[in-house]
């Protein structure tokens, strides 16, 4: 306490003098001048102060531009200067002279206030800083300029730019400098050639922003005349009434340009009519005989004449005036030389695009296909090898998930977290992959419907046990940083590190499930007993052994599948319920008990959701919906999956 | 047989006429229901809720209780699944006899206890922004309404953020639909062209995103900006915004503002490659009052360091010393009288300001923008004055004639172009 107060009073002696000579600086007096914008903190309104300031040529004017952008700069509420500060803790802040950037003092921070610039203020004031950074000796400056311009670039961008590319010596940034120089030329050069040869340098280029730069050229005014003008400048025609241009849209248009009388609501043209009725008769017509539309119109016309009322238009005039008339579409957003180029290039890259996502597309498909595998691979085994329907399946892989969030707890290096989670999550899901066969299934063989029902059961139990452990709340499982990011091959094609380590995952546990069922004892013997149990027993194998382990091995996969499943999407208690509906899918369309049919199945359940999902992108639920009235209508007719058994070993 | 049938009806009706009077003012201890779901889907976030019940009941007794009686908390569990909100509200409400019930998170979960509350003339105060387009005589909306939370957020992207192209992602119910229809109208009036406004709903819990992120990005292609806003629910959130930074889309390029993310759901997330991204609310954790730093100490203290504080859990507690001052200015728990009392009630906010109960049983309350920050707390960078919350959207014309107003006009859906009340029960 005493603390506290003998801070306050030694700020108080130091802010005083200090603010004092802060009062008297140029910039502190330029931001006076615009403190009331500044202290409203809008887009809007903010302009003229961050142009006062890049324009001041004041030396602070760059590092209380960055400041500002960073939310360092703060207001003394009493005295209205402005002042640097950070945060010491929640109520105390260090404050800093403005010229020079020496510690001011150390103050609480009640009568303070944060300038907080919003994103959109960040982004002008980032565009004022271009001019400071852009040939910056720091290159993570220079980047940031760049950022800056590729975010709100403006004409005076381009000679900036143009005169800092000589003297830029990273490699990398000079490209990213080149590339932004063109695309500014495309939208901001004089020089319709210079602009032609900066676009056909970007033929078949896939970046957005490059289609961001072309499309704006591009634009176009809708114009109405008698006849189609011969100018270069003119694109297609519309004709009234089709999808681009509707028959009011078109007459509002030659109503706009004083082609053509404006129109009438029937209701205001009701109204104009009753407020001029004259005893019985409007304009010497009688009102009795106002009966059918054409009559109205005639005597608003008959009104017109008298002047009493605006003239306008009737239907078969304005049929008649469309009919006249051609609407045509005028580019307005560059020369017509740039539009044709930018045109021609547009459609290059529209192919090149169309192409790009189709591939990226595929490339969805096969991760989301490989994540099924992965997390159905156990489930074939279970189900396919000894059918038994286990409804746990998918708590299996919410199991192995939590064990990789529990080892991430204990092992902060998640490179090595992940490697120990894997292994770990095997053995636990293999544990209680094991402990449950003995515990129940095993009295249960050969009666699906009961197994069903206590598998069922067992996955409620274990679904709210994880609750009771870990809590409702989602827990993070983190990917080591080696795999953030995604891999790009273009602006269009890209996926994700982790996707592509699931893919490999699922790769690597195709191989390690055909090595164990047809390299090793227990495959051999497994493959015995489900084709055969009592002939398997006959020759020594021990059939419960077996079946235990085979149970234990699928629901350990399973685990693995969840620590892949944890780290792209999320380790909730009710993960698991999310893909045993894919799962058992995957495992019936593929073919029961073949491991390739399940990854067939896994590649067309994946390949199907992305392609109906294509076709119909604003409803993702809907792709879903489509993707499992197909898979009922495929089980129609190839009942037994896309592999179907053959042989005695179907009939077993 | 009939003579005891008999007299057992006119002990009851006896028992009946004499009730009220009881209840008024003798029946110690004072009822509070909490209707939150304690297990399934919602249970990751209507836990928490319950625990904030929890600990303003008790911090109520340490003041000395409510008309001398000590506060004694019902609490129930609906597990998540709607119909068992209007059984757990009838049990309430007959068997338990509570004098209130706060409760419920999704709008299907209240809109399955409403006909319950208003057969039994209950009171129930609802803690979570929703869509709007309701106003129940028997429910107080703590929550923001579109108008509090949607509306503003879409401002401050249209004028703050020149956002021209808008992809309005929800999961698949009644809110995000809603509350998209409302946006998408807005948006039309305010010059968006229909084919600029990018609309798609997933189900709950989805987690295969790259598809519809790539989407988004694709919008930017004819040079306009584009915005994002989310009305994505619960664990769906994790594997969008993981996607979303998997990308590399920095919220400058791309910014994000969510209506159901706050400082819980962020909890579960690393947020390092979300700084930037958006929420709009009527309460950050981060607020700097004092209020809310003696609120958010107490929680802490009470539930451990690592929790943090919530819209909803300020809804609740705005609602609920309301209710009590209500309840101390009636000198009763009857709910006619508690309700009448609630009109014109003033608490201060967490954030500053005053919340003001409104008589459309909406509050009025300030908006707050928040970017998410590293340590997965809200940076507050824009405060709106309060706002009046808004039964009936005026962005959807059939709504738009609608008000709601059961002080003067005893009707929460008034057609003010008839001069007639629609209908008094919400059963729409």
């Amino acid at each position: 306490m005493l603390r506290a107060a003998a801070l306050f009073l030694l700020s108080l002696s130091l802010a005083l003098p200090a603010s004092a000579q802060q009062a008297d600086a140029p910039i502190q007096q330029l931001l006076q001048t615009h403190s009331e914008i500044l202290l409203k903190s809008s887009r809007s309104t903010i302009g003229p102060a961050v142009d006062a300031l890049a324009g001041s040529g004041l030396p602070e004017a760059q590092v209380v531009l960055e400041r500002w952008q960073n939310k360092e700069m703060w207001v003394d509420e009493e005295s209205g200067l402005f002042v640097f500060a950070e945060e010491i803790d929640r109520d105390t802040l260090r404050i800093f002279d403005f010229a020079d950037g020496t510690e001011i003092a150390v103050v609480p921070d009640d009568t303070f206030d944060q300038l907080k610039p919003n994103s959109g203020i960040r982004r002008m004031i980032g565009t004022a800083l271009v001019q400071f950074q852009l040939s910056d000796p720091n290159p993570a400056n220079r980047a940031t300029a760049l950022d800056a311009i590729e975010r709100g670039a403006e004409e005076s961008h381009l000679a900036a730019l143009r005169a800092s590319i000589p003297s830029e010596e990273n490699a990398a940034l000079k490209q990213r400098k080149e590339r932004l120089e063109r695309l500014l030329t495309i939208r901001f050069a004089e020089d319709t050639s210079e602009r032609i040869a900066a676009i056909e340098h970007f033929d078949g280029d896939l970046g957005v922003d490059v289609r961001a730069a072309l499309n704006p050229l591009l634009a176009v005014r809708v114009e109405a005349a008698e006849t189609l003008p011969e100018d270069p400048d003119i694109g297609r025609t519309l004709e009234p009434g089709s999808e681009d241009l509707s028959r009011d849209e078109a007459y509002a248009l030659l109503v706009s340009a004083e082609l053509a009388q404006p129109r009438i609501s029937r209701d205001d043209k009701r109204a104009a009519l009753i407020a001029n009725i004259d005893g019985d008769a409007v304009a010497g017509i009688q009102v009795a005989t106002l009966d059918t539309e054409a009559a109205r119109d005639m005597a608003y016309a008959a009104l017109a004449e008298q002047g009493t009322v605006e003239a306008v238009a009737t239907e078969a005039e304005v049929d008649k005036r469309l009919a006249n008339h051609v609407f045509f579409e005028r580019f307005v957003g560059a020369p017509p030389e740039v539009v044709a180029a930018a045109q021609l290039a547009l459609a290059g890259i529209e192919n090149k695009v169309a192409v790009n996502q189709m591939f990226d597309l595929s490339l969805d498909a096969l991760s989301l296909a490989s994540i099924y595998f992965l997390a159905a691979i156990g489930l074939a085994i279970s189900f396919g090898v000894m059918g038994v329907i286990n409804m746990a399946h998918g708590e299996f892989i919410m199991m192995g998930a939590y064990t990789g969030y529990v080892v991430q707890l204990f092992i902060p290096d998640y490179t090595l977290s992940i490697i120990v989670a894997i292994p770990l999550a095997f053995m636990v899901t293999f544990g209680a992959g094991v402990a449950m066969e003995r515990l129940v299934i095993r009295w249960l063989y050969h009666r699906p419907l009961e197994t069903l029902l206590a598998t069922f059961g067992i996955s409620i139990a274990l679904q709210q046990i994880a609750k009771n452990i870990f809590g409702t709340q989602a827990r993070p499982l983190t990917a080591p940083a080696w795999l953030d990011g995604s891999w790009v091959i273009n602006d269009i094609v890209s996926i994700s590190y982790i996707r592509i380590a699931i893919f490999v995952l699922a790769l690597l546990f195709l191989a390690l499930f055909l090595f164990v069922m047809n390299r090793t004892r227990l495959g051999l013997e497994v493959r015995a007993v489900t084709q055969n149990p009592r002939m398997a027993a006959s020759m020594g194998i021990n059939p419960d052994k077996i079946n235990m382990l085979t149970f234990g091995f699928g629901s350990g996969i399973a685990g693995i599948a969840g620590v892949a499943i944890g780290l792209y999407a999320k380790v909730t208690s009710e993960m698991g319920s999310d893909y045993i509906v894919q799962s058992f899918m995957t495992v019936v369309v593929g073919g029961v008990g073949n491991i390739w049919g399940t990854l067939l199945g896994a590649t067309m359940v994946g390949f199907l959701q992305k392609g109906i999902e294509w076709f119909n992108p604003s409803n993702t639920l809907a792709a879903q919906t489509y993707m499992i009235l197909f898979i009922i209508l495929f089980i129609q007719f190839r009942p037994k999956g896309i592999i179907a058994l053959k042989g005695r070993a179907a009939e077993a | 047989m009939s003579m005891k049938l008999l007299s057992s009806t006119a002990a009851a009706a006896l028992a009946l006429s004499t009730l009220p009077a009881f209840a008024q003012d003798a029946s110690c201890p004072v009822k509070v229901g909490v209707l939150h779901s304690l297990s399934g889907t919602m249970a990751i976030s209507e836990t928490t809720l319950k625990d904030t019940m929890e600990m303003l009941i008790d911090i109520q007794n340490e003041k000395g209780g409510l008309l001398g009686c000590e506060i004694e908390a019902v609490v129930v569990d609906p597990a998540s699944d709607w119909p068992l909100f209007a059984e757990k509200a009838r049990e309430l409400l007959t068997v338990q006899e509570v004098d209130v019930i706060f409760g419920s998170w999704t709008s299907v979960s209240r809109k399955s206890a409403l006909p319950v509350l208003e057969e039994l003339n209950g009171l129930m105060f609802y803690p979570v922004q929703y869509e709007g387009e309701e106003s129940s005589k028997n429910v107080f909306y703590t929550g923001a309404a579109p108008n509090q939370q949607a509306i503003p957020a879409t401002d401050y992207f249209l004028e703050e953020l020149e956002v021209e192209k808008f992809a309005l992602l929800g999961t698949d119910y009644v809110y995000p639909r809603t509350t998209n229809n409302i946006l998408e109208s807005y948006l039309q009036d305010k010059g968006i062209a229909e084919e600029d406004i990018f609309v798609n709903y997933t189900p709950f819990g989805h987690s295969d995103w790259s598809k519809i992120v790539a989407d988004v990005v694709a919008l930017g292609a004819d040079g306009k900006k584009v915005g994002v806003i989310s009305t994505i629910n619960g664990d769906a959130n994790i594997g969008f915004y993981k996607e979303l930074a998997a990308a590399g889309i920095s919220a400058d390029d791309i910014p994000v503002v969510a209506f159901s993310v706050g400082e819980e759901e962020l909890s579960g997330l690393d947020t390092t490659n979300l700084v930037g991204h958006l929420a709009a609310w009527n309460y950050f954790q981060s607020a700097d009052t004092e209020a809310n730093e003696e609120w958010v100490t107490a929680w802490k203290a009470r539930m451990g360091d690592d929790r943090v504080t919530n819209d909803p859990m300020e809804a609740h507690y705005i609602g609920f010393n309301m209710w009590v001052n209500a309840v101390t200015e009636a000198g009763t728990t009857d709910v006619d009288a508690v309700r009448t009392a609630m009109y014109g009630q003033e608490f201060p906010n967490l954030t500053g300001g005053t919340a003001v109960m409104l008589p459309n049983h909406h509050l009025s309350k300030p908006v707050l923008i928040g970017e998410i920050q590293e340590d997965g707390q809200f940076d507050i960078i824009s405060e709106t004055d309060p706002v009046p919350g808004d039964a009936w959207t005026d962005f959807l014309p059939e709504s738009a004639v609608l008000k709601s107003d059961w002080a003067e006009l005893g009707c929460g859906m008034y057609n003010t172009e008839t001069s007639t009340c629609v209908q008094i029960k919400s059963n729409y």
